[in-house]
């Protein structure tokens, strides 16, 4: 008996010790997690408008997130915006409802900083004092406006679709025309020499300067990439010299109407990319139009 | 014994067919089959006769995926059978047959008078799905050849048939059991209390904890079960595959259908690899193998013609 | 395996050599075969690996002696566990992409035969010292395995080394594929075999 009571008290000794040193570890590493996936996603932001450490952001670019939620409420389905607003001198956030057809139902006060918006956690406590029971709400995703000064330089959409793994992650930039401004590959978990080749440069600025339109009906082709082409997209690889600025211009204009040559061996890959980006443009393109309209009719103080 | 077991096989084969309807059957008593077809259409199955000036109308359909409501799927084209009990809907885009699509029917009418409104959910059964995991733990992303979890107690264990079986059986069982624990402790204590990153600990302990009960089950039930099969539940701790299998299932935020189907998905796969292995190595045993690579050497040579042949599998997709 | 009469540096060569985890004891051979597609994953798995053997090795030798022989392998799995989850944590945390191209493999180590059979055969007979000294011998074994491994696929597969590209060319894409990571571990082990085989024969020769 003295046995089992030694054992069982030396477990639990030991259980707590490992807990303990867990959860230490656990509360330093957190805080630095978070930090460093928001510094990962601001970067690749600030490389997907073109700036470096080399040529740094201007000090008047500022981002705007916008939140959409799907609200319902018994039977009848919103679409929830959570928009920055300027409240005097500081933001503050509203949340925008707007029934399927695009009409405006009421607007409601979020209390949240911008900061702390970031976090999904923080945007449900603060939705959930002002939608409450029986209204149910769904985080449906989110876009970042970058505005240089007054006007909007950019629309930045993280997405998420299927590959042919799992999933792969992307930012999507476009500009206020809805051409695309560049693509980055966040997460996937592709074969590597095959599907992972979506991170390379001559697959990713193959989107880059396609008109809506093009998106719109953007497609995969199965043919080899062209040598001169592929230098072009390379630019990591550019030397000195390698290209003049016409050579550059013709070759832009060449293949700026063309559809996406795939990578040799990932077709599906590529496919998923595509589709993927061609989704998310066109139901962004519809969405943010229709929010636009709402927030001037009902003369909303939002701050993109 | 024997009405025993097939008293269970009965059960078991109902409880399928449950299943199976319980994901079929639409909630409107006018319609009695909606289903994708091809990448593009949907085909409507009616009770009855529908009018056609109603069916060949675009504006009394709406579709939309379903996270996505505001969207609405244009339709280029209505199709009515000669009898008129089905209609095809066929789309612009093509569909994304992965997604739960929600079909609104405005007011059907069928023979002048009205059958209501019908919101119906068009997705692929989920039996399907639950089949698709199945298949995929077991043979596309087979755990040996594919995922390379596991390795050690396979090529201890593969040099004869009857040992492989053996510990293929203990596996499939004491993972399967493990899986469901790991699930509900992860859904009911893990993730309301925020201690995700206690996962391992807790996962091990489970898959421990399993082994033990197992194995005390299994002196008591069955002891000439338990004779052939005791000794290799020790090296079932020891095995990448069963905290592999916990951690995927939390990762993907898996429900108890899927979880179940992936823990035995990867329990058979796992006995269908050290089979053919033991198989191979058996007649390894009887070939000329060069003295610096006779054992494990020759062993990893042939997974890796295995796990060859199986990237065949690979992208495959059954449903 | 009583306490021990090696000193302390033939502990850890034996660890990188004549007792090289992977090579020689055909243990943890899961992450050999999986990760060491590049040279880098190698190098991070090592030093996580590392860092787990060394902590759980000093952690078990410091309290030997209250350990009760009933609970002995929950106590060392709860250690190891305990260890994972810290280097999970901070890998996760300060190197997010390194941690992504691992996947699963970190939280796997605590699956790792090899740790608890060191814990088992050694770190719970002998004091701090002698347990520190093992456990980076194998830890660096380990990593060592791994570069090794890494270093062929990576150059043969993709033509690049720790992300530079070497070749300018992709040689045999075959390489940084699962299959091919069996093979290799298999040649490297028919090699390890060959050479011990040779260097008996050479010290059998010198004797006579």
């Amino acid at each position: 008996m003295k046995q089992i009571i030694h054992i069982t008290i030396a477990l639990i000794i030991t259980c707590v010790a490992a807990a303990a040193v867990m959860g230490l570890a656990f509360t330093v590493t957190d805080k630095a997690k978070k930090q460093n996936e928001h510094k990962n996603v601001q970067n690749a932001m600030l490389g997907l408008l073109g700036y470096t450490k080399a040529n740094p952001a201007p000090s008047d670019l500022t981002f705007h997130s916008v939140y959409r939620y799907v609200i319902e409420d018994g039977e009848a389905i919103y679409l929830g915006y959570m928009v920055p607003v300027q409240k005097g001198a500081e933001e503050g956030y509203e949340l925008v409802v707007i029934n399927l057809e695009g009409k405006f139902v009421e607007k409601l006060e979020v209390s949240i900083t911008p900061e702390a918006a970031i976090e999904e956690l923080e945007r449900e406590t603060a939705l959930h004092a002002v939608l409450k029971p029986p209204k149910k709400f769904t985080y449906a995703d989110a876009t970042i406006i970058a505005k240089l000064g007054d006007k909007r330089l950019a629309y930045l959409l993280p997405g998420e679709f299927p590959g042919f793994k799992t999933f792969i992650s992307v930012m999507l930039a476009l500009d206020p025309n809805f051409g695309v401004l560049g693509l980055e590959i966040m997460e996937h978990e592709e074969d590597p020499g095959l599907g992972a080749e979506i991170e390379q440069q001559y697959f990713k600025h193959q989107y880059k300067g396609k008109s809506f339109k093009k998106v719109k009906g953007l497609k995969v082709v199965k043919e080899p990439l062209p040598d001169e082409y592929k230098r072009y997209l390379e630019t990591k690889k550019w030397k000195e010299g390698m290209f003049s600025e016409e050579e550059i211009e013709s070759i832009r204009s060449k293949y700026q109407d063309k559809d996406i040559y795939a990578i040799t061996g990932a077709t599906i890959s590529s496919k998923a990319v595509t589709d993927g980006i061609r989704n998310i443009t066109k139901k962004f393109a519809y969405r943010v139009e229709i929010l636009d309209r709402v927030v001037a009719g009902q003369a909303v103080p939002v701050t993109f | 014994m024997k009405n025993f077991t097939r008293h269970h096989i009965l059960m078991g084969a109902f409880l399928i067919v449950a299943l199976f309807l319980a994901g079929c059957a639409p909630e409107h008593r006018f319609v009695k089959k909606v289903g994708f077809k091809d990448t593009d259409k949907i085909v409507i199955t009616f009770a009855g006769p529908v009018d056609e000036t109603w069916a060949k109308d675009v504006a009394n359909y709406s579709v939309y995926e379903k996270p996505d409501p505001d969207i609405r799927l244009k339709i280029i084209d209505v199709a009515l059978s000669p009898d008129k009990t089905t209609a095809t809907l066929t789309f612009e885009d093509p569909l994304n047959t992965n997604q739960a699509h929600i079909l609104t029917m405005t007011e059907i009418l069928s023979d002048g008078r009205s059958q209501g409104t019908a919101v119906l959910t068009v997705k692929k059964l989920y039996f399907g799905y639950l089949f698709s995991i199945l298949i995929g733990a077991m043979i596309i992303n087979n755990f040996v050849f594919t995922k390379y979890l596991g390795l050690c107690v396979f090529f201890g264990c593969s040099q004869k048939r009857s040992t492989a079986v053996g510990m293929g059986i203990t596996f499939t069982l004491v993972i399967t059991f493990a899986a469901m624990m790991a699930w509900f402790l992860y859904q009911f204590a893990l993730k309301p209390l925020r201690l995700d990153y206690m996962q391992i600990v807790v996962f091990i302990g489970l898959v421990s904890l399993s082994v033990q009960g197992v194995d005390t089950i299994l002196r008591k039930v069955n002891p000439a079960l338990f004779k052939a099969f005791g000794v290799y539940l020790v090296l079932v701790i020891a095995n990448c595959i069963a905290i592999a299998v916990p951690l995927i299932l939390a990762d993907n935020e898996y429900n108890a259908w899927e979880s179940l189907m992936l823990a035995f998905g990867a329990g058979l796969g796992f006995l269908i690899a050290l089979f053919l292995m033991a198989c191979v190595r058996e007649k390894l045993d009887l070939a000329n193998v060069p003295p610096t690579f006779k054992g494990m050497p020759i062993a990893f040579v042939m997974a890796g013609l295995f796990a060859l042949a199986f990237l065949g599998f690979s992208g495959m997709s059954i449903y | 395996m009583a306490v021990t009469k090696k000193t302390n540096t033939q502990l850890f060569v034996d660890g990188i050599l004549t007792e090289n985890p992977i090579f020689r004891l055909a243990l943890s051979m899961c992450p050999a075969v999986g990760i060491s597609t590049t040279v880098m994953n190698g190098i991070l798995l090592g030093i996580a690996v590392l860092f787990v053997q060394v902590f759980s090795s000093c952690t078990i030798s410091l309290i030997k002696d209250h350990i009760h022989p009933r609970i002995r392998i929950p106590t060392y799995t709860l250690t190891i566990a305990m260890w994972v989850t810290v280097i999970d944590l901070v890998l996760a945390a300060y190197m997010p992409v390194a941690y992504k191209a691992m996947g699963i493999f970190v939280k796997l180590i605590v699956a790792f035969a090899i740790i608890t059979m060191r814990l088992e055969m050694f770190a719970s007979k002998n004091n701090l010292g002698p347990s520190f000294w093992d456990g980076i011998g194998m830890g660096l074994g380990f990593m060592f395995a791994m570069m090794t491994l890494g270093f062929v696929r990576e150059l043969l597969g993709m033509g690049t080394l720790l992300g530079y590209d070497i070749l300018g060319f992709k040689p045999l894409l075959y390489f940084v594929l699962p299959c091919a990571g069996f093979i290799l571990v298999g040649l490297m082990m028919g090699m390890f075999n060959w050479i011990e085989v040779v260097y008996n024969r050479r010290k059998r020769v010198k004797e006579l």
